[in-house]
């Protein structure tokens, strides 16, 4: 027991990078706890950061939804590979 | 005792000011109605709701109009108002539905939808339902019940979910079936020409087309982000610059242009917006509260003029609600901006609607606002009616929002922790929370010996006296659930006495179901009066506590009790006063009815009334099924089958009972009469003996067996079978077996009082002793079931045993020893139901050539079940010698056949 109490902290489905049309001001960041906010050149916002399981990535997904943003992409990537 | 329904979600939201006529959406929205489904499937601000509401209100059909929210992921709630909706344009649709959500336990979803389905295919005019942001709802019961309304839509209905995603339904297939409307973003999109119009009205200014065109562009034609330019834009010297400036932007528009528009805000109206955004709903007053400005009511009017996302929820103005995607938007800012006033903003409007008497949104507010125990505070006294509502999975997820420590420092918190566990049938964590609230009793208690500890620590532990004190009883009615859950049946009962003791008496909900536990219990081990003196208390406190149709329903198990006693008047009594109250309260069908019906049925099957029977199990048919109880499917076969067999058509009397064990539904009552072995004394019937062995040897039955009530009926088909075998093999061993085995039940069922089943008894031993040619035998035990059957009427049990039967009771007759004129209605019940008309004889009462004594033996056993053979190894005589005695009786008596023989004998009084 004592084993898993101690990793849960660190326990997710891996890092996501999610990418979306339109530069999203930082204030958003709130929305997406734990998720770095980048505004790419492009004219596209990446969200990096560790994504605890799946309901978490599709929580986040629907508030992308809620807001009208185009999705480009959601990519895993191996942890700690930065964007 | 429903979940009310909010008017506000019924209502059309059109919008007051004028928007962009779009005739090329609106045309196939009329289009779509040829089809079963629209589906407005567009992301957020495209304007889904504006445009469906646009098209309802000019739509030459009544359309009815549910907004969603996401408490409706519970299916009561999402029907409720569903149906709710549907009844707003058509009175008359829904009521039976909505009873049929009335009782404690609702019958499946998809007989409450057969029923309105129904009723809407009997309306003269056809109907649109729109659900709007069905996006919101993220559960699969909903999803498949959708589906079963779609699949089953009446062709004049028809059916428009908006969303912002594509919802759980096999679209494909719709679409392939030509079933389907779809408007997506590229259809809600603002073409160039729309954008100008809307740009046009929006701020009364023409631009060029030029700059139409960057913020068409610019936009994608979204029109969220079009509104929100055109605000932006409202009173601005340099548009132009405007328009380049946001063209040449990367960011996305929503926050581009909100802040533009928060900017260009006076203070007071940029505050209003700001905070206001805690609120999922908007109402003058309330917004005071929150906002601390005066004239809310005056603000959200304005707001409303000015085209600034604001949608109405009623014709009066009184409610609003901002469009999702503001409201996010505003949100957004206002924790950017001001994230340490967040709290104090919920709790002002917690307070306002604790106030106003909205338990559930206080509670929501104050959860928000993180102020956990006034959030307790208000829960405890919630809970109560939540429960009554049936709405334990929001208790639950209420509790689970208040940090654990602080509901396991309240015990009639903890109590309803369980409770609601127990309810959505969940055993885990439930011992768990009635230990904390049993510690938390007995910290309490001490704390009120010794003042001065109470004063030190002075954190109220709960809220609901009454509650508080009824603690102890609770516990134990909990753990008396728990146990029946997991199985623990003695556990079961320690606890419901427990219950008993503890509780007053006017706590009729409480009582009601540990009295009625106990009466099962006493049911299982056969005590039957007890059974019935604890299940009828248990009802009557049931009734008091206001479960009307709860207490119908226990109807059934005390009439079959009374059955088994043999007391067949006082069940039709039971079955007529349950029918009385279903009547009484029921608008217009109360849950049970159908029951009632059945059960009436049956007993005037018993009492050969067939034609009755049939009528009633029609009639209760026409209730339909949602007005049944769960076991109501399979106590409606089981009636009709038994009303078949009666009428001798065994082959649908076993299909029905096929039917009937497929939806029996394992329960606390005991399963005395099991479908199995209702089957099996069919195929008794039917000689299809190696069938009923197979049955015999899988449940294990042997003529040795510990006799006990709840085997009781099996054991005595088992009997039934034993006979059945020692006609066909002649074994007398079988013989034995079985009259062993009758005379073991029968003294067990004499000394449960157990009149119905020992009248089963005596007859199986009657036409035992009557198989073996012993008719004097077969006497005692008929006439003494004659004796206890007669007073109560029944027929069927002797009628269902056939020509052996009728032989028995016309020897009865003779002797003169049974009831003469039960038993004369009794035979004519032979003719009648057999549908054969007994061949008068000739009016002549002697013979013209006496019989000799050999024959008068002969004939004596061709009156029995014995074979030919059989009967020629009874008298020592070879098979030729008996020929030629039956010969020669066939003569004597002017007969030509061996059943027609005894019949005669009979008139003659020859035996």
């Amino acid at each position: 027991m004592s084993e898993t109490q101690g990793s849960t902290e660190s326990r997710h489905d891996g890092f996501y990078e999610i990418r979306m049309k339109g530069h999203l001001d930082a204030r958003w960041a709130y929305w997406f706890e734990g998720m770095s906010l980048t505004r790419a050149r492009d004219g596209t916002t990446v969200l990096y950061g560790p994504v605890t399981d799946q309901a978490a990535l599709h929580g986040m997904l629907r508030k992308i939804r809620d807001l009208g943003l185009p999705l480009v992409s959601v990519i895993q990537k191996k942890k700690g590979t930065n964007p | 005792m429903n979940i009310p329904v909010l008017a506000s979600k019924l209502y059309i939201p059109v919008p007051r000011t004028k928007v962009v006529f779009r005739p090329r959406l609106i045309e196939r929205l009329n289009e779509g109605l040829e089809r079963k489904l629209t589906l407005v499937s567009a992301s957020a601000g495209f304007g889904k709701t504006t445009l469906v509401s646009q098209w309802a209100v000019g739509c030459d059909r009544a359309v009815a109009w549910l907004s969603l929210d996401e408490r409706d992921n519970d299916l009561t709630r999402f029907f409720l108002h569903l149906i709710a909706a549907v009844q707003s344009i058509a009175e008359s649709v829904g009521k039976s539905a909505f009873a049929a959500f009335e009782s404690s336990q609702s019958p499946p979803i998809e007989s409450i939808l057969t029923v309105l389905l129904n009723e809407i295919s009997a309306l003269q005019f056809k109907i649109v339902l729109v659900l709007d942001d069905y996006h919101l709802i993220d559960s699969e019961r909903i999803d498949d019940a959708l589906l079963f309304l779609l699949e089953h839509l009446p062709p004049h209905m028809h059916l428009v979910i908006a969303t912002r995603e594509n919802p759980q339904l096999p679209l494909g297939r719709l679409r392939a079936g030509g079933h389907l409307t779809e408007l997506r973003d590229a259809d809600l999109r603002f073409t160039p020409d729309e954008a100008a119009a809307f740009l046009h009205q929006a701020i009364g200014l023409d631009l060029t087309a030029g700059e139409i065109a960057a913020l068409e562009s610019r936009t994608e034609g979204w029109i969220a982000g079009l509104q929100l330019a055109a605000l932006s834009m409202q009173g601005r010297e340099d548009i132009p610059g405007f328009i380049r400036a946001f063209s040449g932007d990367n960011r996305y528009i929503v926050d581009y242009l909100a802040e533009e528009v928060l900017q260009r805000q006076p203070e007071p109206v940029r505050r209003f917006l700001l905070q206001t955004s805690v609120l999922d709903r908007l109402h003058g007053p309330l917004c005071d509260a929150v906002t601390g400005q005066a004239e809310g009511n005056v603000r959200l009017s304005d707001l409303e003029k000015g085209n600034f996302f604001i949608v109405p929820l009623d014709d009066r103005r009184q409610w609003y609600r901002y469009h999702h995607l503001f409201a996010d938007v505003l949100s957004a800012h206002l924790k950017a901006d001001q994230p340490d006033h967040i709290g104090s903003l919920h709790r002002r409007a917690s307070i306002w609607y604790e106030r106003h008497g909205s338990a559930d949104d206080a509670i929501r507010h104050a959860l928000a606002a993180e102020d956990f125990t006034r959030a307790a505070d208000l829960i405890e006294p919630a809970c109560p009616t939540m429960a009554k509502l049936r709405q334990e999975a929001a208790t639950l997820r209420w509790l689970k929002a208040l940090p654990d420590e602080l509901v396991r420092r309240r015990p009639v918190l903890s109590v309803w922790y369980a409770g609601a566990l127990l309810t959505l049938g969940k055993s885990e964590g439930v011992e768990e929370r009635l230990r904390d609230a049993e510690s938390g009793l007995e910290s309490t208690a001490d704390s009120h010996e010794r003042p001065d500890v109470r004063s030190a620590s002075a954190e109220k532990v709960f809220v609901d006296e009454v509650e508080y004190r009824r603690l102890p009883g609770s516990t134990a009615m909990y753990r008396s659930a728990l146990a029946l859950m997991t199985g623990d049946v003695i556990g079961a009962m320690k606890y419901a006495r427990l219950v008993l003791d503890l509780m007053p008496k006017d706590a009729y909900l409480k009582r009601g179901p540990a009295s009625a536990l106990l009466g099962l219990s006493s049911w299982t081990s056969g005590n039957l009066d007890e059974a019935y003196r604890l299940f009828a208390d248990g009802m009557a406190d049931v009734q008091r506590g206001g479960y009307i149709s709860d207490a119908i329903g226990g109807t059934n198990a005390l009439a079959d009790i009374r059955i088994v006693q043999g007391r067949l008047r006082q069940a039709m009594s039971l079955y007529e006063r349950g029918l009385q109250l279903a009547i009484e309260h029921g608008d217009p069908v109360m849950r049970g009815t159908a029951d009632m019906y059945v059960g009436m049925g049956e007993i005037h099957r018993e009492r050969n009334d067939l034609q009755t029977a049939m009528q009633l199990l029609q009639k209760s048919e026409e209730q339909g099924e949602h007005t049944g109880f769960p076991q109501y499917r399979y106590r409606w076969r089981v009636a009709m089958a038994r009303v078949r067999e009666a009428q001798g058509d065994l082959q649908s009397a076993l299909d029905l009972l096929g039917e009937a064990e497929r939806f029996y539904v394992g329960d606390l009552f005991p399963n005395v009469r099991p479908v199995a072995a209702m089957k099996t004394k069919v195929l008794i019937a039917q000689g299809k003996l190696r069938e009923a062995l197979e049955w015999a040897r899988a449940h294990g039955l042997t003529a040795r067996d510990e006799l006990s009530y709840l085997r009781e009926f099996e054991h005595i088909t088992l009997a039934r079978l034993l006979l059945a075998r020692f006609r066909s093999d002649r074994e007398y061993s079988f013989w034995h077996e079985a009259i062993g085995l009758l005379e073991r039940l029968r003294q067990a069922a004499e000394e449960g009082e157990r009149a119905g089943s020992t009248i089963e008894i005596l007859i199986l031993t009657a036409l035992a002793h009557h198989m073996k040619g012993d008719t004097p035998a077969a006497l005692g035990p008929l006439e003494r079931a004659l004796t206890l059957a007669e007073p109560e009427g029944c027929f069927r049990i002797f009628v269902d045993e056939g020509q052996p039967m009728e032989i028995l009771l016309r020897a009865a007759s003779k002797r003169g020893s049974a009831p003469k004129e039960y038993v004369r209605r009794l035979l004519t019940a032979f003719g009648r139901t057999e549908g054969k008309t007994s061949a008068k004889p000739a009016p002549n009462h002697s013979l013209r050539e006496p019989l000799s004594e050999r024959e008068r033996d002969v004939l004596r056993l061709l009156g029995t079940e014995l074979s030919g053979p059989d009967i020629a190894r009874e008298l020592m005589v070879s098979l030729n010698t008996l020929r030629t005695h039956t010969k020669n009786i066939y003569d004597k008596l002017g007969v030509n056949n061996r059943r027609a023989a005894v019949r005669r004998s009979e008139e003659l009084d020859l035996f």
